[in-house]
Formats: C-alpha cells, structure tokens, sequence
C-alpha cells in the first residue's frame, strides 16, 4: 500500500526548484560576464602581461678593468671565482634540508652557517626572488660535488663572477683598496629611477683607494640579453639546448684600467727596505707629484677583505694596536720634528730676522722669560749659521728666529707649502693636519698664544702636525724652488685593449715665492746634513749623486730628566724617526719621506731606508735607459768629502734626539750660559 | 510490493542527462589536466583517471544502497566524519599551512571533502523527520538544530585552517536552509545579517582611513595571510609582488586566453609556472588560457547541464530527504564552481577551493563523484516509487 501523503511528501518542494534554478543560472551568468570582461574586453591588456612575463632581461657581467703600474705590470687582476647563490624563494626546506647539505660540502663552521641562516631570514617579499651571496671562491672540487647534487639543492646557484686578486697581499692596501657588497643605501642611491639599473643586490663595489675612487671607470658597463623565463627566473631552453626565442641582447663593455704611477719594483724596495713596525714611505716625483712608491704599515690584505670577511676578524683588525686600517701616508698626522725646520728658515729669512750669513750662538739652549728651551746637544753647537743650522738641527739657532719673528711668518709659509690641509691625493682619506697660527691658538690653547708655543713650533714639535704626505709635498716645493704640488698616483685610464682614455697632468696647487739666494742656501743646508762631516745623515750619503735631505725625531712623550734609550722605553712613548729627502740635489727628480714610528731617531731609523730607496730608483733609471736605448746621463757625483774620513766607529751623526718644551721649574731658572742671546 | 519494488532498479532509470554531463566534464577536466601536468611533471591525468574509476565504483555502491538505509545511516556518518575532523587536529598532516590531510601510506585523504556530503545527509533527514505539512515554514527554533549540524562541522574545517572549505559549506547550508523555506522573520535576520556583514567588510577594508589605527571588527582576528587575500581582493593593484602576486598572475592567464585561447599545451602563463597550484585550485586559469573565452562559456554550459539534471533529480524525488539531499548536492558544486571561478578571476578573493571534477585530486574527485552516486539513489527511488 502506498501511503498519499508520503508520496506527496516532496511535491510542495518544487515551485522553490525553480528559484535555486534561477539563482544557479544567474550565478554561472555573473561568471560568464566576468570571463568576457577580462578575456575579451580586456584581452589585450592582459596579454600584454603575459608576453612580458615570458621575457626577462638576464644581466651579463662586465669584466672589471685591472689596475697596472706605470710599466703595465698588473697590481690587480679579475680572475673568475665561483660563487654560490641562494634564491630564498625557490628555496625549498632551505634552513632544514638544504643549508646543512651546503654546510657539509662547503664545510661551514656554526657561524658561517648562522649567517646565510640570518640572510635568509632578512629576505622579505620581492627579496626573496632576488639571489643571495652563500660562499664565494669555492674550489674547484667543491663546485663538482655541488653540482652532482643540484637537484637536492632547489634554488641554490653556481655561478663565475670575476672575482678581485690583489696580486701583493698586503702591499698598497690602502692605495688599491678593497670590494665588498654593496648596500641597499648605495644601491637606492646609485641605481635611482635608471630602467637598466647599473648595479644589482649582491654586486661588489670599490671600498677605498683606487677601487673605490675609480669605481667609475673600472667598473664596465653590464650588458643584457633577453630571455625565455619561468616564474622562477630559471632561463628555458628548447630540447637542443638553445635558448628559447632569444631576444635582442646587448653586450656588455669592459672597465677600463687604471695605470698608475707607481713603480711596482721601487715599492718593492721601499717595503723590503723599510725596517719599522709601523709608518710610511712615500717616493714622488719632484717634479711632477706623482707617486712612484708608497708603503703604509702596518696594513691588511685587500684579498682578504673582498668578499665575506667574519665579523670577528673586522674586530680583529679595528682594534689592533697598530692600527693597520689606518692610512699611515695620509690619514694620520706626527709631529714632524726636526725636518720642519726648513720652513722656520724660509720664513725666518723671508721676514728679514736672519739673513745667511748672520749666525747664533748655541750653548745648549735658549731661554725665553723663565723658561728654558734645551737644544739637543746640551753642550751646544758653538757659533751657527743658516746653513750649519739646518746641517746639525740646531734648535737654539731656531728657538731665537722663532724669538725674533712669532709664529704667524712660519704658518704662513707652512700653509703655502701646503701644510694644515689635506694634500689631495685623492684615493684615500686624508686628514689635513695641524699648522698652528697665533688665532689657532687664541682658539684652541687655554690662556691663548704665547711666544713660547712660536718656538715649539720652529722645531717641529708644539702644536704642529703634518703626514707624511704632506711632507713629501713640502720637500719637492723646496727641491724644484716654490711649486706646491698636488700629489697624484693615477697617470692614466686605458681601455683595456690599451687606449687611453684620459692622463692625469701634473697639478700645481701654488707657487711659493722664494729668491735663488734663499733656495741654495736651503739646498746646501740640506745637502750639507748628507754629505758634509757633522750632518745628521751622513751615513747615507752616496757617492754617485747628491741627497738633499733633513732628518727629524719627533718627540711622542714628554722627556724626563732622564734621557732614555730607544729599547728601555714602551714602544708607544719611543720618538718618531723622519727623513725627508730629494736627490740629486742640483735637479732634484725623486722626494722621499721617510717615516718610521716610534722608530728612534731619523738618521739611523729612516734615513737608511731612503738611501736604499733613492739607490734603487737610480739603478732602475739606469737600467731602463739601456733598455729602451736611451742615452744614460749619470746624475753628478757629490762634492768629496775634504776633511776626514768619516769614522764608522765614531758617531758620525749626530742623531738629535727631540727637544720641546720643558717647562723648568719657575724659581729654578736655569743659568743661561754665557753668549745666549 | 514496496519491498518488492525496492528490488526493481534498472538501467533506463539512471538520470541519464546528470551522468553524461558528470562524464563528459570530467573527460574535458582529464584532457585540461594533461597540459596543466605537461613534463616535466608528472602526468597527473593518468591518477586523475585512476581516481575517477575509483570514485565511480564508490559512487555505484552508494547508488545502490537502499534508500531507507542510506536514510539510517545519516546520523552514523555524520558522526563518524566529525570524529574524522576532530582527529585531524591531532593526527593530521600538515601542508602549506593547514592541517587538511590523513596520510595512510601513499594515500592521502582529506575528510572536508567527505564532511559536507555527510553534513548535507544529516541535514537532509532533519528536514526529512520534522516536517509538517501544517506549519510549512521554518521559524527560529526549527532552524536551531540545521544550523547546528552545519555549524560545528564548518568551525572544524575553518580552523584547520580551510577557509575555502568552510565558507562552501556555509553558502550551502545558507542556501539548503532557504530552500527549507524559512518564515518571513528569519528572512529578515538573514537579510540584516548580510547587510551587517558587507557593513563590516566595509568598516575594516573600506573605509576611508583618517587616523593611523582603524578600529576593525573582525580583521585584527583574521590570519595575516587571509587578511592580505581580502585586501588584494578589494584593491587587485596593492602588493603585486607580495600577496596579490597570485591573483594577478592567475587573472593575466585568464585574460591573456582572450576569445579562442593559445592552444592545448601552449599556454605561456602555465608553462612558464606562474600559476600556482596550477593543477588543484587554480586549474580554470589553464583552461581558460589555452582554451579561450568561447570554450569557457562550453564549460559553463556543462556546469549548468549538471546543476540542472542535479535539481531534476530534486524535483522528481519521492520525498523530501530524496529532495533536500539532491538540492544540497547541488548547491555544494554550484558553490564550489562559483567560489573558485570566482577566485581565479578576481571576483572574489583567494580562498584553496577546488574545481569539481576539473581540479586534480582523489578526495575532491571522489566526494564529487559520491554525491552524483547519492543523486542517482535519489533518482532511482523516485522511478520505483512510480510505479
């Protein structure tokens, strides 16, 4: 039996069908309009999008350019090194899986593996398409085992990037600089709104020195290609291997290189000649300012420094001591002790106080109100003129010129020769030093300017401070009569099949007017502290040609009653050894500043060096000219010696140990001896 | 003769027109997944087949149970699917982000997509049980327990967290309710309620911004990657890189297939990988690609053909467990179609939901495939019940 109302049971349901009908058409309608809206009206649109998604320009990589001496020998070289990339986004199980396979081929240590885990981290939106840096410089038996296990390692790279080799370690650090990464900072700034973006996450960028000062013209410009992509960026390729609809491409353009002026066997010698722990040895021309050779020491290796450096060993470095980041040549200033005193005479005869003919009398030291300020040679130097002066750095003689005229004559010929500012070399930082004046002091010392600090200053002690830099700009100015130059270590840019692009001129920053009278008497002066009995370098003296040079000890710590040898002192208290020297004396060619720090004193802890250094350059000179044919005119022999024989036994120099201000006791005046001025 | 009649099922009673829309819709959704898995994948048609025989001979089974059984069954596997769900929370596997999965050995099943079939029987003999003919609307009270039944079961799978899931089987049970016939007050609080709802959107989304903090209603509870999903879907231009890449990925394929598509495997967006799961949910982006526009509207008229064979079946039933089961079915894949087209093209926001019998998958094919089986039961009740 069928029961009605059990049959009817649904029948009331079915008016309402219809209007679930009705609803599911108009819901699949409302679909299909929207489907005519973006693939028909708006289909163009869209497949616009879709073609540009299909194409990526893929960078290449310009060759950085290399840098050379002035003969062409390579300093620094690209040589490629293989680097492994991480994509975070195509990375997958990356910290779990992936980073551990990395960390045993690669044999990572836990901090190592911390810092690409923490780079992975940092990786947000768009940035994790972009690849990061995991290792750089992998072996060659690294990149094999990698690469046999590609495919249990998604999103990780292997690719060749020109990587920097600075050939000389260590050598011409601070000159050549380094690379590393650059930042996002820089990247904002560089890049700005530029379509094709000539830098890229994960690129290197010049730090200090040329790398950093030429980055314009090594860097090369990047070319691109057009390519077929995934989603993942990953290139595709047809079966045969070919590129997949490759595009237009444009090809990347070498970076220039950059010779400078150096010669890299001179710099050899100045290093290998340089016996300080720590210091500077600049060799320029006289003539021109461009550098021939220059040592900072300590320093640290550029190879070491480009690319991933542990933050352990940045704290290593930074808190040496020794400080071995720090420009010794520029970007530190020293008392320039005794070899300052060329400008006290300058100045002194240009203000009329002496005239080279009129003399003093040492006695050991000069006495100014109650104070009394001791020369080196506490039983002193009898009766000096200019150029004895200058030859055994008799401080009385310039205490009284200093006396006589105050310290503004003496700044200002300081800042004409180019002291108190930076002397510009431009690869590295440099500081512009100290040249005091009477409104520096006003300024600067409590109570003001005192006659006292003139005399300080005429020493090379005081307030004074020059680098070494600046020094070898000074002594070129004195060697070639007045012009202040613009050190320069970059002679020219070339293309890198060997077209030059630009040479660098010599610069002349001013002219210092000074009589012939006034220049002989400062050469002879200078010649005479080399090569006559008595001077303070005479043991370097050579025989083939003329050093013109000044000696100087610039005192570091305040001088007990007791005068100290070098060794029974703490090495950060021991003076400060200085030479300063253009030879030959008669057309000077080559400045060289020796500085050798907390080295002793600078006739037998500096001078030495640049005797090696001069000898050197004139053994290259002469071996050149053969070479290329020319003829070789020897430089003149220096005047013989007429009076004795120099006694190696004997203290044949008279190496000054620094005098400054010693303060004596107020009631204690110190007797001056008789014939003090 | 009923028990006897119950024996006499036959061929020519199949809701014909329902099987071969079912048929040829999962023939197109097979012939689309062959370019969606192109190499170097792995030829995802090939299980998808495997998993279609599957799903068919499940759903024979269930097309041949006994109604009256199938009727008595509805409480057990509602139950059972509950403790399915429940379990889930501690025995689940977990991928990308939501714990959705059982895995037993190589297979892996996904109780959601058994959930709603066994939400919708529960439902389907509440209004079965409590009808009465005198009182033909629902008022508040006699909606309680259908709001329950689909309530607890929707909380479950929203905090797996399936968000797609879940708001499919709130729009069903929201349009299963409706066709229960809800007295006019109820009306109004539905009604109200959506209005409140588009006003909250508005109030956290929308809302022209003066201070620095928005006071929100909902957003600050909603997952930072659901809360992106509606932004995106609000405003298609923000964060194109980040969270919206996806949508607009999945709308520059659509678009770019324009009227008559880039051809059967030569589709450069699904080549190129730049759908997403482009397989599963986002699976229309590659028919509509490589198909066109027109081939589009083909899919939609299949889409309706089933919908429609789907409420004929409603229509015919003998009674009204027959009929909410059948409407209930329907309205899962109307909302399931319209939720993720929807999403792919930007209509709505970006919620894992799949494509019936076009996405790939053995759950999703198989509950589909289970519902078109119940359908058939329903039918072939009706059949014998007219005699």
């Amino acid at each position: 039996m069928i029961k009605l109302g059990q049959q009817s049971d649904a029948k009331d349901l079915r008016p309402r069908l219809i209007g679930v009908a009705v609803f599911f058409i108009a819901g699949l309608l409302v679909l299909s309009v929207n489907l005519y809206r973006l693939m028909v009206v708006r289909y163009e649109e869209f497949n616009a999008l879709s073609v540009d998604n299909q194409f990526k320009d893929v960078r290449l990589r310009a060759p950085r350019g290399l840098i050379r001496d002035r003969r062409g020998e390579v300093l620094v070289d690209a040589r490629p090194s293989l680097d492994v990339f991480i994509t975070p986004a195509f990375c997958q199980k990356c910290v779990a899986e992936v980073i551990p396979r990395l960390a045993e081929v690669l044999q990572w240590d836990e901090e190592q593996r911390a810092r690409v885990e923490a780079l992975l981290k940092a990786a947000h939106g768009p940035q994790r398409y972009q690849p990061l840096i995991a290792a750089v410089d992998i072996s060659r038996e690294e990149f094999d085992q990698l690469l046999a296990r590609q495919f249990l390692l998604p999103g990780v790279d292997l690719e060749p990037v020109p990587h920097r080799s600075y050939r000389a370690g260590p050598t011409l650090a601070h000159i050549l600089g380094y690379m590393n990464e650059i930042t996002q900072d820089e990247l904002t700034k560089l890049n700005g709104s530029l379509e094709r973006p000539p830098y890229a996450l994960g690129d290197y960028i010049g730090r200090r020195g040329v790398e950093r000062g030429f980055e314009h013209a090594i860097r090369g410009t990047d070319g691109w290609v057009k390519h077929v992509v995934n989603a993942r960026g990953e290139v595709m390729r047809d079966a045969r291997g070919n590129l997949l609809r490759g595009g237009t491409s444009e090809a990347p353009a070498a970076g220039n290189n950059v010779v400078l002026s150096l010669d890299a066997r001179l710099q050899a010698e100045a290093e290998r000649a340089f016996p300080g722990t720590a210091g500077a040895v600049i060799a320029m021309e006289t003539k021109t300012g461009f550098i021939r050779a220059i040592v900072s020491r300590p320093a640290f290796d550029p190879n070491e420094m480009t690319g991933r450096v542990s933050p352990k060993r940045v704290a290593q470095l930074s808190q040496d001591p020794l400080q071995p980041m720090v420009f010794r040549a520029g970007a530190e200033h020293y008392h320039p002790g005794s070899t300052f005193k060329v400008v006290t005479l300058l100045a002194a005869l240009q203000s009329g106080v002496v005239t080279p003919s009129s003399t003093a009398v040492c006695n050991g030291g000069y006495t100014l109100g109650n104070r009394r300020w001791r020369c080196h040679n506490e039983r002193g130097h009898g009766v000096v003129d200019a150029k004895r002066a200058i030859q055994v750095s008799c401080d009385t003689y310039f205490y009284r010129a200093a006396d006589l005229m105050g310290i503004d004559p003496i700044a200002n010929v300081g800042k004409q020769l180019g002291l108190g500012g930076p002397s510009n070399l431009g690869v590295a930082a440099e500081v512009p030093g100290v040249m005091p004046d009477t409104a520096y002091h006003n300024r600067v010392t409590p109570g003001g300017y005192t006659k006292g600090m003139a005399l300080n200053t005429a020493i090379g002690q005081g307030d004074v401070n020059v680098t070494p830099l600046q020094l070898a700009v000074l002594y070129s100015a004195i060697g070639n009569k007045g012009h202040v130059l613009n050190p320069q270590i970059v002679q020219r840019i070339e293309t890198p099949d060997g077209r030059v692009v630009e040479t660098y001129a010599p610069k002349q920053v001013r002219q210092l007017e000074m009589t012939d009278e006034q220049h002989k008497l400062l050469i002879d002066g200078l010649v005479s502290v080399v090569n006559e009995p008595g001077g303070t370098a005479t043991r370097s003296r050579s025989t083939e040609y003329t050093i013109a040079g000044k000696t100087g000890t610039a005192q570091v710590a305040r001088l007990g009653a007791v005068r100290l040898k070098k060794e029974q002192m703490n090495y950060f208290e021991r003076d400060h050894a200085w030479f300063a020297a253009f030879a030959p004396a008669e057309d000077p060619e080559l400045t060289i500043v020796v500085l050798n720090e907390h080295g002793g004193h600078g006739g037998s802890d500096a001078a030495p060096t640049a005797a090696a250094v001069f000898a050197k350059y004139f053994e290259l000179k002469k071996a050149d000219s053969f070479a290329l044919g020319e003829e070789w005119v020897p430089p003149r022999p220096p005047k013989p010696i007429i009076f004795a024989k120099p006694n190696p036994a004997a203290p044949a120099d008279v190496s000054e140990p620094a005098v400054a201000d010693v303060p004596l006791p107020p009631e204690s005046t110190v007797q001056a001896p008789p014939g003090t001025p | 003769m009923m028990e006897l009649s119950g024996e006499r099922r036959s061929v020519a009673q199949l809701p014909w027109l329902l099987l071969a829309m079912t048929v040829l819709t999962t023939a197109v959704g097979i012939y689309n997944l062959a370019s969606a898995s192109r190499p170097p994948s792995a030829p995802m048609w090939v299980s998808q087949i495997v998993y279609f025989f599957i799903g068919s001979a499940i759903a024979v089974v269930v097309a041949w149970i006994d109604p009256k059984l199938l009727e008595r069954l509805a409480i057990p596997i509602y139950l059972f699917n509950l403790a399915a769900l429940i379990a889930l929370k501690f025995f689940g596997h977990k991928a990308k982000g939501a714990e959705s999965w059982f895995v037993v050995g190589p297979i892996r099943v996904q109780p959601a997509e058994f959930m709603k079939l066994g939400m919708l029987l529960m439902m389907a003999k509440y209004f079965h049980d409590d009808h009465r003919p005198q009182q033909p609307t629902y008022g508040f009270l006699r909606l309680i327990p259908p709001a329950v039944i689909a309530l607890v079961p929707t909380a479950l799978v929203l905090v797996q967290p399936d968000l797609g899931t879940a708001l499919m089987m709130a729009f069903t049970t929201i349009t299963v309710l409706l066709f229960a016939r809800p007295s006019l007050p109820v009306l109004i609080v539905l009604g109200v309620m959506a209005v409140a709802g588009a006003g909250v959107l508005w109030n956290d989304y929308l809302r022209p911004q003066y201070t620095e903090e928005r006071f929100t209603i909902v957003r600050h509870k909603l997952k930072k990657h659901q809360d992106a999903r509606i932004t995106g879907w609000l405003d298609p231009t923000s964060d194109l890189k980040g969270s919206n890449y996806h949508a607009m990925q999945s709308k520059i394929a659509v678009g770019s297939g324009g009227m008559n598509g880039k051809g059967w495997m030569e589709g450069t967006q699904t080549g190129l990988r730049y759908l997403p799961e482009q397989h599963t949910d986002f699976i229309f982006s590659v028919f509509a690609e490589e198909q066109g526009y027109l081939k589009c509207l083909g899919l939609m008229t299949l889409y309706a053909g089933l919908l429609l064979a789907a409420l004929g079946v409603a229509a015919g039933a003998k009674d009204r467990f027959g009929a909410f089961v059948a409407v209930g079915i329907a309205a899962m894949i109307f909302w399931q179609v319209f939720e993720n087209i929807g999403m792919v093209t930007g209509l709505l926001p970006i919620t894992g939901i799949t494509l019936p019998l076009l996405s790939y998958g053995g759950s999703s094919m198989v509950s589909v495939l289970i519902g078109i089986g119940l359908l058939v039961n329903v039918s072939m009740k009706r059949q014998r019940s007219g005699l």
